[in-house]
């Protein structure tokens, strides 16, 4: 034993490194070997027999990965935007084009001091920012992304969506109020005030869409528009349309209705006493709200992942990749090689400044971009959901870049003026909405 | 225009979306440096220092570098009595370089000058004293070392250009403007001054020889 230890002294660190691990993977591998075999019967069998709730868990993961690339794309593509909009060239040190300064600020906000003021009440005010961020991912569950690739079809989809958001409240009071600080509470009380209130002329505007598609489910909304252009409910419902962007702007806390964390204005409101990763997580979920609220605006009125029109030149081209036999296996070791060859090679023989590795780097990158073409090509071609992925990102994005057109272009109302809006004028138009909806549908059954 | 409601609206984001596709107005330093029109001089500015007194060394990098010509200097002598201009654009160069060394600290190289190191220049020193080292007197200076010496020796150029705080490119081109003025006589050419230094020398040298030229020693003015 004491020979032991003193061989393991004499070991460099990458020495004592790799004997402590090799042994402890090893047993863990056989650990786990052990467990499948024991426990896989049975928990395959529970899977199965529980396979919504496998789909609820695995859509909610996947959603919840999803969340921080998304609000990453769009913190970067706020500030890049915005600096546009202002004749600046915004960020370009971090990554291509500045596109990774979003995760440096992600990371920057990692490391900081995770505070804790005197006299807050820790859980409370620990629970808060994860009340606001699970209340926004988990109504993405509910979001139609294509045909077939949504986390769940509920029949109260959008109710569920409602009260979802509705819970976001929760936690921002939460926040205001565990704060321990009169301003982050009259900040939480004013937010809770201003989402609550626009909460009703948002609900009330869909409602007209429920009367006429007849489901509260998005998935069979978004089925309802499926066809030619002006089958989208945007043009069935144009007052609902709008009165459902202005108030999800106010939902989302987005220009000009930004009053609860009115950046240049008020000390962030009810995130005043919060910083590191719990102020990061309300400022995440800001902006996985606005792709929210994108989103659902799109699978209610701007279509989902239908197309708007027929792609005019159908291709048919199915290549037959099994009918090839033991050539298909020739082609895939055969192709890279000879791709990054025909593809680099020209640069070398072209310019005799660049070397040898250095062209065949080039066409490694060069094949590279081409088969991931080819290869999103062929999924494109032979999958129906990439269709409507790449339909419904693209309409979504476009209506994250008009909030950020927004923000860039419009000022901040005031609090009078913004509670006003909500009861005076959005809840009214919401109310006639409804009525004149609900008239019609009247009318052209009682003449059927 | 106004009494239709939002078009404000739609016209500050079409503001925005212009300005989007605009040509950005950001210089991005390091990479690509500023623009500067060709003819563009920035401003002529002169720096005092935290007590209040001028930065400028009066080194003449400035004026020999303006390319209009439009950098001068004056001041006032060495004993902050009279004004002084220091003299035309095209010569400071000259000017900049002995000013320069002598701010390092170290004498300025002349040619001619090492040749002169016998002079004395206590006649020159009494001269000055005489004329109250006014630059304005500058030619009954020269007048006077020339009587004193013979010729005009560099060495009392630089003597009166020190004290008087006259360009010293100005006071040879006066004294080598002027006929009665024999400038930078050779070294054989004997003043009053000299003849001790001479006589010394000759007595030194009297055992291998005597100089070379010592029997035509001739006033340099007359050469």
């Amino acid at each position: 034993m004491a020979m032991l230890s003193r061989t393991f002294g004499r070991l460099t660190l990458p020495g004592k490194i790799v004997f402590t691990a090799v042994p402890l993977l090893l047993v863990l591998a056989a650990g786990l070997t052990a467990a499948v075999v024991i426990v896989g019967p049975v928990v395959l069998t529970f899977l199965g027999d529980n396979v919504p709730l496998v789909r609820f868990v695995v859509a909610a993961t996947i959603i919840l990965l999803m969340t921080v690339p998304t609000a990453f794309l769009i913190i970067y593509m706020e500030m890049k935007v915005i600096a546009l909009m202002n004749l600046r060239y915004g960020p370009d040190r971090v990554g291509p084009y500045g596109s990774l300064l979003s995760v440096v600020h992600g990371l920057k906000v990692l490391m900081k001091e995770d505070f804790t003021p005197t006299g807050a009440d820790p859980l409370v005010f620990t629970w808060a920012p994860i009340v606001v961020y699970v209340a926004s991912v988990m109504t993405l569950v509910v979001v139609p992304f294509a045909p077939g690739l949504f986390g769940l079809d509920l029949n109260i989809g959008l109710l569920y969506f409602f009260a979802m958001g509705g819970l976001g409240v929760v936690g921002l009071l939460m926040a205001g109020w565990s704060s321990f600080n009169k301003y982050s509470l009259l900040g939480g009380l004013r937010a809770a005030a201003q989402i609550v209130s626009y909460e009703i002329p948002l609900t009330l505007s869909v409602v007209g869409i429920v009367l006429l598609s007849g489901t509260l489910s998005v998935n069979q909304i978004t089925l309802n528009q499926s066809g030619s252009l002006f089958d989208w409910y945007v043009f069935r419902q144009p007052l609902a349309f709008v009165i459902f962007f202005i108030a999800a702007t106010a939902e989302a806390n987005r220009t000009p209705f930004d009053l609860t964390e009115a950046d240049s204005e008020i000390v962030a409101g009810f995130a005043t006493e919060y910083s590191g990763m719990r102020f990061g997580f309300f400022f995440f979920a800001e902006y996985v709200n606005v792709f929210i609220v994108s989103g659902l605006t799109v699978a209610l009125f701007m279509g989902g992942w239908n197309a708007p029109f027929d792609w005019p030149w159908p291709i048919v081209a199915q290549p037959d990749l099994s009918g090839m036999g033991i050539g298909l296996l020739f082609a895939l070791a055969l192709i890279p090689p000879l791709g990054i060859l025909v593809l680099g090679l020209p640069f070398y023989l072209v310019n005799s400044q660049v070397k040898l590795w250095q062209a065949l780097v080039i066409g490694f990158v060069l094949f590279n971009l081409v088969a991931v073409a080819a290869l999103v090509g062929f999924a494109f071609l032979s999958f129906d959901w990439v269709v409507g992925l790449l339909w419904f990102l693209t309409k979504t994005y476009g209506f994250v870049f008009l909030f950020v057109w927004m923000r860039g272009t419009l000022p901040r109302v005031r609090i009078d003026q913004l509670m006003g809006f909500a009861w005076k004028w959005l809840l009214p138009a919401s109310l006639l909405n409804l009525f004149v909806t609900a008239l019609a549908i009247l009318v052209v059954d009682g003449i059927r | 225009m106004s009494f239709v409601p939002g078009l404000g609206l739609v016209r500050g984001m079409a503001l925005t979306l212009r300005r989007f596709f605009e040509p950005k107005v950001t210089n991005l330093y390091p990479e690509v440096p500023a623009s500067i029109p060709p003819k563009f001089r920035g401003r002529l500015q002169l720096l005092y220092d935290e007590y209040g007194t001028l930065k400028c060394e009066t080194c003449f990098q400035c004026a020999q570098a303006c390319p209009v010509e439009c950098i001068d200097m004056g001041g006032v002598d060495t004993k902050g009595r009279y004004a002084i201009h220091w003299g035309p654009p095209e010569t400071y160069g000259e000017r900049r370089e002995e000013s320069a060394l002598r701010r390092a600290g170290r004498t300025v190289p002349d040619p001619v000058y090492e040749h002169f190191h016998g002079i004395d220049l206590h006649a020159v020193d009494e001269i000055l004293e005489g004329f109250d080292h006014d630059p304005k007197e500058l030619l009954g200076i020269l007048a006077a070392i020339q009587a004193e010496y013979g010729y005009v020796p560099v060495a009392a150029l630089k003597r009166v250009s020190q004290s008087t705080g006259a360009w010293y490119a100005m006071l040879y081109g006066t004294a080598t403007y002027y006929d009665h003025l024999a400038v930078g006589a050779p070294a054989a050419a004997p003043g009053r001054a000299d003849e001790a230094y001479l006589g010394a020398l000759d007595g030194a040298l009297s055992g291998r020889g005597a100089r070379p030229d010592a029997a035509d020693d001739a006033p340099a003015g007359e050469r």
